[in-house]
């Protein structure tokens, strides 16, 4: 009985191994030994048939060489499930390198990217963001900036005029005024306008009539030039990067005193001089000044009490130096191929 | 202004380079823009003489020289010049050089016979042909015989010198002058000047006062004016020396006469003018308005029709000259003169500038006076001009100067206390350096204790009237490079942005989301615009605010709509082949609120999109479906959800611009929240586009107003709900919206929500007929709905709609 046991569970072993090279092929090795009418249910049924005192033991042999059989079987049967498995996965293989399907992708104008990230410089140091209209009176636009009718610092901005006394505003400057005479006089103020601003400019390459420019205003007790220094290095280095070189040359605006032109080092030659920087290493970024009594003045501030500098900067100028982009004109184009290299 | 620098070292020694004396001006307020060496492109190019001139074996035009550079071995040298001989030493362009006409020396071989450089013709050099004798104009320029060998061409030519090309401001009119810049430079290097002295010889018995007469009718735009007469003037070149500083400043060299006035006016910053005596009717000039109508013949031979109130200088006849702008053409200097009245005046500078701008003429003198002019200075000019021609031997000076100046200018005075400075500038000068920055820019600076100082202005510092200004110019001297950056003190401030901000930028990043690319145009439009849009001609679009003076006829008007320039941009981008556009802008029109304008005009913020072309990038999967009305109305429905814009209503619209059947208007209330639509026909075809295009456009404001303010998040159901799908067969005329509104009206307690899946038309429902298919929701908070409650509502909806349009249920 043993010898037989021993034989079947062998057979079974042998046929698990050997032919059963698919599942159902698998099965029918099952049935064949543990199906209802397979071999070792015959053979249990034939227990009975034994001594009594045998049969427990010759029953738990039964059910082990069972049990191993059930085992081998499972082992063969993920086998088989693994390959076949793999065998369906290699028949469904894609060209992974074909291309993913896209949606359109929009993308903001670099102008606005550029401003994006000066507002929030400027407002990680508590400015606010002020606007003013684009058409303004000339009152606002130079008289309130100490710049009368006739001031040959008038020439540097060649104006659009609409009426005598109203013009399309040649800088963002005029915002100034209007933030201090909407406060409280002496009340601090720090503030940018960032806006588009017009000049009789002939369009090219570096000039157009219409651009955008960013002006500041810090007034406050006690606010000195080498506050504006810092100030500005700061928003120098974190526009640009920590490394560029940042210089102060007086100048001249009717509405600061004293006046500086802001230069930074060229970012295209590191300093050594090259076309873009016409060989002196340095490229004028913006303008300021502490803000002139007259100024303060005009708009109800009393400059005995309180100080402020004041800035502006070209917005056009900063988005050029940043994405290497060489023509202004690219910006109003709006030429699809250009906007979409922005993120 | 421009100067070279050996006129500068007239007046001033220094060591420092042209590039750092530009350097130093610069970084202390006097910006060089340029220096430009004469020398520049002559670095390779050194004297050599001809050893040996033998013709070429194989030319008959050519020669070969040796020439002579002062190294070891001569260089043999091919040219094609007729002029040379041995013995002569010329300009050689070395190999590796590279002329100012932009030619570049390299080996080479002519006819067989190599040639190491090239013998310079002046041309070659960029010399001023005018300036040379004929000979010397054509060939290759022979230098004199005892000319050193091997040394730089530059300096034998007289090429060495350098000019240095100012941009000064517009508050530093003394520095319009040699003598201002000389004293910057002393202050800046701490060398002494040289000042030449300035004395007029009288060598003429006659007296000015018996000869001419000068008066002012208009005081406040002549503050002074003063006169000299020379007699037995003979007219010729001026030295060579006077006409080399002159071209150093840019001036070209006339006669005697007309050059030494340039001469003074950049040397001391005066603006002077000669009248021929004999030509002035009256012999007497006087400083008075123009009338209007009056002619005034320029030298430039015009005639100028005066507006009225321009300052002109007039004889007893007539107007012989536009005060400060420019002479007169009867009373001009020409050969024949002999008597010669010498005019320095101070002029209002506003009142110069205004008459330079109307005639479109700014000349030397007219930027000096209207950057103001020191009035003290007339004298001084009259007198360095006389001295000048005298020296010359080209006159003789009559005795004495006729000068009006009838309110002498008083002297500024200001106080000012080293802390006040410092205070302005964050820094720590002590006073007695302030004080001494002061003295050497020519301030007399009175200490009054305790460092405080009374300052008095020198007469050609206009510029400086109070504390600030002082602190300026011990600020620039003391160098913004040695004062510390700080940052602000005092109060911490809210980082602020207005609603209108935040939201505009929430829009252009919700667009972009949507696979919209911002464009940003100019505010400028013309009239032909309007026509191309189909803007009706009463319409208010086209009372766009004229510019009185536009920058071309292209663009004449401020903008009042953003869809033409999106129009435009789609055109532009078809032009180069960019045929899927999805453009939109953010930008104020401009709506004068009165024509003509007589206030400021209501900017409103508009927001405007254009879509065209395909629906999907072009890819391999897609099925390059072209854009329909639903994408762009998509668009909008989108943007809207993103914002918070709800429960609004849509509706077919109008508008002149957009197809009439293809119009829609989102509405809330009595506001319009967007029109959406195709684009005209007939628009389309005025702006040359055969393909279809879709826009939208919303009042930004508007949105805004109808935009929640506050969100809270919807709770979760604790229970299921329950959807059902609902098909309505409706004519093809009834809008999907009103079906839409009649299921929300009528669903009952627990509708949730209802999206319109499906539309059909077809033979299966009959002609003239549309089937919608709905997906209801419903959804209670308090139990699972039942099967029955749910029939009820949908059968209701069923009903009513039945009822509203004959709608049928599709099974």
């Amino acid at each position: 009985m043993e010898e037989k046991i021993a034989r079947l569970k062998q057979a079974a072993a042998e046929k698990i191994r050997q032919h059963a090279d698919t599942l159902s092929a698998l099965n029918d090795v099952r049935v064949e030994f543990l199906g209802k009418k397979g071999e070792f249910t015959t053979l249990l049924r034939g227990l009975k048939e034994l001594a009594q005192e045998e049969r427990p033991r010759i029953g738990q042999i039964v059910n082990e060489a069972r049990g191993q059989i059930e085992a081998l079987l499972e082992k063969k049967r993920e086998e088989l499930r693994v390959r076949d498995m793999e065998e369906k996965l290699a028949n469904e293989r894609l060209d992974v390198t074909l291309p993913g399907h896209h949606q359109w992708q929009g993308h903001l104008h670099p102008l606005t990217l550029t401003l994006d990230r000066i507002k929030a410089i400027f407002m990680d140091m508590g400015f606010t963001v002020e606007e003013g209209p684009e058409i303004e009176r000339d009152y606002f636009n130079f008289e309130a900036l100490n710049l009368p009718k006739d001031h040959p610092a008038r020439d540097m901005q060649d104006s659009f005029y609409i009426t005598e006394e109203i013009l399309m505003r040649t800088q963002t400057s005029p915002v100034q005024a209007r933030t201090m005479q909407a406060h409280e006089p002496n009340t601090p103020i720090r503030m940018i306008a960032p806006g588009r601003v017009y000049r009789r400019d002939d369009y090219d390459a570096t000039h157009s009539p219409m651009f955008t420019q960013v002006e500041g205003l810090v007034i406050d007790k006690g606010v000195r030039f080498s506050d504006l220094k810092g100030t500005l290095e700061l928003f120098l280095h974190r526009i640009f990067n920590e490394n560029i070189g940042v210089r102060f040359r007086p100048s001249f605006f009717p509405f600061t005193e004293p006046s500086a032109e802001v230069d930074i080092s060229c970012v295209m030659c590191h300093g050594k001089g090259c076309r873009v920087c016409k060989g002196t290493g340095w490229l004028e970024i913006l303008g300021a000044g502490m803000v002139h009594p007259h100024v303060l003045e005009m708009s109800g501030y009393d400059p005995k009490q309180v100080t402020g500098f004041a800035f502006g900067l070209g917005v056009e100028r900063i988005a050029m130096l940043s994405y290497g982009i060489d023509d202004l004109r690219l910006f109003y184009d709006n030429d699809l191929r250009f906007l979409r290299q922005f993120e | 202004m421009q100067v070279s620098i050996q006129w500068l070292k007239d007046y001033i020694d220094f060591d420092e380079t042209p590039e750092q004396l530009a350097d130093l001006l610069t970084m202390a307020g006097i910006p060089v823009e340029n220096v430009v060496r004469a020398d520049e492109g002559l670095e390779k190019v050194v004297t050599g003489k001809l050893m040996e001139v033998e013709p070429h074996p194989d030319s008959d035009h050519l020669q070969i020289c040796k020439v002579d550079v002062g190294e070891k071995e001569p260089l043999t040298i091919v040219t094609g010049a007729p002029n040379v001989k041995q013995g002569q030493v010329v300009p050689v362009a070395l190999v590796g050089a590279h002329l100012p006409n932009g030619q570049k020396i390299s080996k080479g071989k002519l006819r067989g016979v190599p040639s190491m450089g090239m013998l310079c013709s002046a041309d070659e050099l960029k010399m001023e042909l005018a300036n040379l004798p004929e000979e010397q104009k054509t060939g290759i320029y022979i230098l004199p015989d005892d000319t050193p060998i091997g040394q730089p061409a530059a300096k034998a030519l007289g090429l060495d010198d350098c000019v240095l090309e100012f941009e000064l401001t517009a508050n530093r009119g003394d520095c319009f002058s040699v003598f201002g810049i000389v004293r910057e430079i002393a202050v800046l290097t701490g060398k002494q000047p040289h000042w030449p002295e300035i004395s007029a010889k009288e060598d003429d018995e006659t007296t000015a006062e018996e000869m001419v007469k000068i008066a002012i009718d208009a005081p406040d735009l002549c503050s002074r004016f003063s006169a000299r007469v020379l007699k037995n003037v003979k007219i010729g070149p001026s030295p060579e020396w006077m006409q080399k500083r002159l071209e150093g400043a840019g001036i070209r060299s006339i006669n005697n006469v007309v050059d030494v006035t340039n001469f003074v006016m950049v040397e001391l910053g005066q603006p002077m003018h000669a009248y021929d005596y004999d030509e002035v009717v009256g012999h007497s000039l006087t400083a008075r308005r123009a009338e209007e109508g009056e002619n005034v013949h320029t030298l430039d031979d015009s005639s100028r029709l005066a507006k009225g109130g321009e300052l002109v200088i007039a004889d007893a006849e007539k107007p012989a000259g536009l005060a400060g702008v420019m002479g007169g053409l009867e009373t001009e200097i020409t050969e024949k003169t002999t008597t010669v009245v010498l005019e320095a005046a101070s002029f209002n500078g506003p009142s110069i500038r205004r008459t330079s701008r109307a005639i479109g003429l700014h000349s030397e003198a007219s930027g000096r006076f209207e950057r103001g002019v020191d009035v003290t200075g007339t004298v001084r000019a009259l007198d360095r001009a006389a001295q000048l021609l005298s020296e010359m031997g080209a006159c003789t000076v009559t005795k004495g100067v006729v000068d009006v100046y009838p309110v002498k200018q008083e002297k500024t005075t200001v106080s000012f206390t080293a802390a006040e400075v410092n205070g302005r500038l964050g820094t720590e000068i002590p006073g007695a350096k302030m004080k001494g920055i002061l003295e050497s820019l020519g301030f007399v600076v009175e200490d009054t204790g305790a460092e405080a100082y009374r300052l008095t202005v020198p007469s050609w510092r206009g510029d400086v009237s109070c504390m600030e200004d002082i602190s300026e110019e011990v600020a620039r001297i003391y160098g913004f490079d040695n004062i510390l950056s700080t940052t602000p003190q005092g109060a911490v401030m809210e980082a602020r942005q207005s609603a209108r901000q935040v939201f505009s930028d929430k829009i252009r990043r919700i667009l972009a989301s949507l696979g919209m690319d911002e464009a940003r145009s100019f505010a400028f439009t013309h009239p032909s615009l309007f026509d191309k849009l189909n803007v009706p001609e009463d319409s208010e679009l086209r009372r766009a605010i004229p510019i009185m003076n536009p920058l071309t006829d292209e663009y004449p008007l401020v903008r009042t709509t953003l869809l033409t320039n999106l129009m435009e941009n789609t055109v532009r981008n078809f032009s180069r082949k960019n045929e899927d556009v999805r453009l939109f802008e953010i930008a104020p029109v401009f709506l004068p609120k009165a024509l003509p304008v007589t206030e400021q005009p209501d900017e409103v913020l508009k927001l405007a999109g254009i879509l065209t072309g395909r629906r999907e990038p072009v890819g391999w999967g897609q099925d390059g479906a072209m854009i329909d009305f639903y994408d762009a109305k998509g668009v909008v429905e989108q943007l809207f959800a993103a914002l918070s814009v709800s429960r609004y209503t849509v509706e077919s619209g109008e508008h002149f611009a957009l197809h009439p059947g293809k119009t829609a208007v989102f509405k809330k209330g009595r506001d319009v929240l967007a029109v959406v639509g195709e684009v005209h026909p007939a628009v389309q075809e005025a702006f040359g586009v055969t393909k279809k295009l879709y826009v939208f456009e919303v009042d930004v404001a508007t949105l805004l107003a109808n935009a929640a303010k506050n969100f809270t998040s919807q709770q979760l159901p604790k229970y299921p709900g329950v959807s059902r799908d609902l098909a309505l067969i409706v004519s093809e005329e009834t809008a999907a919206a009103d079906v839409e509104r009649v299921i929300k009206k009528n669903a009952g307690p627990y509708f949730k929500d209802v999206a319109l899946f499906d539309l059909y038309t077809g033979k299966q429902i009959g002609e003239g007929k549309k089937s919608l298919a709905f997906a209801l929701h419903f959804q209670s908070g308090e139990k699972t709905l039942t099967d029955e409650e749910v029939d009820t509502a949908v059968g209701k909806i069923v009903e009513t709609a039945k009822k509203e349009f004959g709608a049928e249920l599709r099974m």
